[in-house]
C-alpha cells in the first residue's frame, strides 16, 4: 500500500506558514501582535513557522512530483502532511485563540467580577481539544491529513517526558513526611475509588483507568500518561480532562467560602485546596480568594499540588497491572496474571523518561539543584552588582529613594511579619532570605502600599527570583507538544463517539471528585496545623 | 479508522506501544541534549 496522497495542501500549508513567519518578523502584523499582547512570542512566532513551513514545503513539492513507491520512506513521510495540518491549527490556538481569550477574560473581570479565562480554563490545553473537536466534526479531518493525526500521542508522550524537567527532590525536601503520605493516600485512594465505581458501573476498563489516573493525581499530564496503559481513546482522555476542569470550576468557588466559613488557617487551607482540586490553576485561584494578603498558603497549595505529579509512575505500574487483569481475565476466563511478566512486558518507557527527566533535573543541570519549577532563590553579590556583555554595570540593590519610599511605607504595614521583613529589606537593600521574599510577595498582594512603594517590592523580588532559561525553554517546549498532541486527540473526537460514551463519566468522576474533597477536608481538618 | 491502515493503528503509526514509546523517549532526549548544550 502507498500511502502518500498527490495533494497540494501540505504545500499551501507551507506557503501559509512562511507568509506568516515572514509579515512577523517585517513587523507587518505589529498591530495584531499588540493587540493580543503576544510580542514576547514573535522570536518564537518567525522560527517556528520558517522551520515547519519550509519542511512543509519540501514535504510538499515531494508529494506533488516525486514518486512514491511502497515502504518505509512513504509510510512515514505520508504523516508529515498530517503533522503540518496539526502544527497548523496549533499556531492559531497558541498565538491567537489562547491569547484572545486571555485578554477577554482580563478585559471582562471589572464588569464580571472575575476573570472567565482563567476561572473556565480557557488556555491552549481546552482550546485545542476543541479546535480539533470542532474541525473533525464540522469539517471532517480530510484523508491526507488522517495519517499525520495518528502521531498526536507521540507527541504527548513526548510532552509527558520533557515534564520531568520541571521538578526536582527540592519540592519533596520542603514537604513533612505527614504531607507524603497525606498525598498518597488521597492520590491513590481517590484512584482505587474510581476503579471500584467503575468497574460496579460497567464503564470501559480503559475509561475507568484513565479517569482514576486524572481523578488521583491531577489534570492532563495525568490522563495523559495513564492513557496508552489502559488503551484509552481519545473521547476518554477528552471526557476526563473536562471532568477535572469543569469540577475544579466548582471547587475554586466553594473551597474558599468552606475554608473561611470553618475558620482554617493559611496552611490548613492550603493543603486541603492542594489535595482536593484537581486542576493546578484552579488551586492558585482557591488559594489567592482564600488568602488575596498573603503568600503561604498559595505556596502551601502549590507543594501539595505538583507534589501528586510525582506519584505519577506508581499509579502508571497500578493500572497496568489492574488493566491487564481485568482484559485478560475476562478474554481467558483465568483469575491471576504474572504481575512482573506485565510490568516488565507493559510498563510504558515514556513514564521510565519521566523519572530520568526528573532525576536529570534533581541534579542541577538544567538548573540549580534546589530549583522549584525552574525557578530559584539568589541574592548573592555577584548576582546584585555584576556587568552586563557591553561592559555596564548592573546594580539591583535598592536606591536611596527607594528606602526613602519603604520607610515612608512602613507605617500602612499591619502584620509584624510583614514590618520585620521589610525593615530588613530596607537594613540590606535586597531580600535577605527565601522567606523574607514570600512575605513580602504576599505584601505586595495585599496593595496596602503606595503604588510606588508596590513596585519597588516587586523590582527588589525580580532580584532576587531567578529562572533557569532552559527550564523556561523546557516549558515552552512542553506547552507546544501538548498543543500539538491535544489538538490532533481533538480531531479523534466525534459527536457520534460521544453520544455512544454518554454522561456516565462525568458523573462518576464529579462523585469521587466530592468524596475526595470531603475527605481531605477532614483529614486536613484533623492532622495539619500550622506546620507541615 | 482503523481498515484505511494496514500497519499500526487507529491510535498510531508504529507497530506497537512499546516502538512509539521509545520514539518519544529518543525524541525528548535529544530535544533535552540540544536544550543542555544551547540554551
Amino acid at each position: 500500500m502507498v500511502y502518500t496522497e498527490k495533494s497540494r495542501w501540505t504545500l499551501i500549508i507551507g506557503v501559509i506558514m512562511v507568509a506568516y513567519a515572514y509579515l512577523v518578523q517585517s513587523n507587518l502584523l505589529a498591530p495584531v501582535i499588540k493587540f493580543l499582547n503576544t510580542s514576547r512570542y514573535t522570536g518564537e512566532m518567525s522560527t517556528l513557522a520558517y522551520a515547519f513551513g519550509g519542511i512543509a514545503l519540501a514535504v510538499g513539492l515531494w508529494q506533488l512530483y516525486g514518486r512514491h513507491k511502497e515502504g518505509q520512506l512513504d509510510y512515514y513521510l505520508s504523516s508529515v502532511a498530517g503533522v503540518m495540518f496539526i502544527m497548523l491549527v496549533a499556531f492559531v490556538v497558541k498565538w491567537g485563540l489562547d491569547p484572545l481569550m486571555a485578554k477577554w477574560g482580563h478585559d471582562a473581570q471589572p464588569a464580571l467580577g472575575f476573570n472567565f479565562a482563567s476561572v473556565l480554563n480557557l488556555n491552549y490545553v481546552v482550546m485545542g481539544i476543541i479546535a480539533g473537536i470542532v474541525i473533525v466534526n464540522v469539517f471532517n479531518v480530510p484523508s491526507w491529513a488522517q495519517h499525520g493525526v495518528r502521531l498526536s500521542r507521540l507527541g504527548l508522550k513526548t510532552g509527558v517526558i520533557l515534564l520531568g524537567s520541571l521538578y526536582s527532590f527540592a519540592e519533596l525536601a520542603q514537604l513533612g513526611k505527614l504531607s507524603i503520605v497525606l498525598i498518597g493516600v488521597f492520590v491513590l485512594g481517590s484512584m482505587w475509588l474510581v476503579l471500584v465505581v467503575g468497574t460496579r458501573r460497567n464503564l470501559p476498563n480503559s475509561m475507568t483507568g484513565v479517569l482514576s489516573a486524572g481523578v488521583g493525581v491531577c489534570g492532563v499530564s495525568a490522563a495523559v500518561a495513564a492513557a496508552p496503559v489502559v488503551q484509552a481513546k481519545s473521547l476518554e482522555i477528552a471526557y476526563t480532562i473536562g471532568t477535572i476542569l469543569l469540577f475544579g470550576v466548582l471547587c475554586m468557588f466553594a473551597f474558599p467560602i468552606i475554608g473561611k466559613s470553618l475558620g482554617m488557617g493559611p496552611i490548613q487551607f492550603g493543603a486541603w485546596a492542594g489535595t482536593g482540586i484537581l486542576n493546578s490553576a484552579q488551586v492558585a485561584g482557591a488559594a489567592l480568594a482564600f488568602q488575596p494578603t498573603g503568600i503561604e498558603t498559595l505556596k502551601v497549595a502549590e507543594i501539595f499540588n505538583i507534589t501528586r505529579v510525582l506519584f505519577l509512575p506508581i499509579i502508571v505500574v497500578w493500572l497496568a497491572v489492574w488493566y491487564v487483569r481485568r482484559e485478560e481475565a475476562a478474554a481467558r476466563h483465568v483469575e491471576k496474571v504474572d504481575i512482573m511478566s506485565v510490568i516488565v512486558g507493559k510498563f510504558p518507557v515514556f513514564v521510565l523518561g519521566f523519572i530520568l527527566m526528573f532525576l536529570l533535573s534533581s541534579t542541577g543541570i538544567f538548573a540549580p539543584a534546589r530549583h522549584y519549577q525552574g525557578a530559584y532563590f539568589d541574592n548573592s553579590d555577584k548576582v546584585m552588582v555584576r556587568t552586563d556583555r557591553s561592559g555596564k554595570e548592573i546594580n539591583n540593590l535598592l536606591k536611596d529613594t527607594d528606602v526613602e519610599l519603604l520607610t515612608k511605607d512602613m507605617e500602612k504595614v499591619k502584620r509584624d511579619d510583614q514590618r520585620a521583613a521589610l525593615q530588613r529589606l530596607i537594613d540590606g537593600r535586597k531580600v535577605m532570605s527565601e522567606d523574607d521574599d514570600d512575605t513580602l510577595r504576599g505584601l505586595q498582594n495585599a496593595k496596602v502600599m503606595s503604588k510606588e512603594g508596590g513596585a519597588v517590592l516587586a523590582r527588589a523580588h525580580r532580584a532576587v527570583r531567578h529562572t533557569a532559561p532552559k527550564v523556561a525553554r523546557f516549558r515552552d517546549l512542553i506547552a507546544w507538544f501538548f498543543t500539538f498532541g491535544l489538538v490532533g486527540l481533538g480531531m479523534q473526537i466525534t459527536v457520534a463517539s460521544i453520544k455512544q460514551a454518554g454522561g456516565q463519566p462525568l458523573v462518576i468522576g464529579s462523585i469521587i471528585g466530592v468524596i475526595k474533597a470531603v475527605g481531605s477536608l477532614v483529614v486536613v481538618w484533623l492532622l495539619v496545623h500550622e506546620s507541615i | 479508522m482503523e481498515e484505511k491502515f494496514d500497519r499500526g493503528s487507529a491510535l498510531t503509526i508504529f507497530k506497537n506501544d512499546r516502538a512509539e514509546d521509545i520514539v518519544a523517549l529518543v525524541i525528548a532526549l535529544i530535544i533535552a541534549l540540544l536544550v543542555y548544550l544551547f540554551v
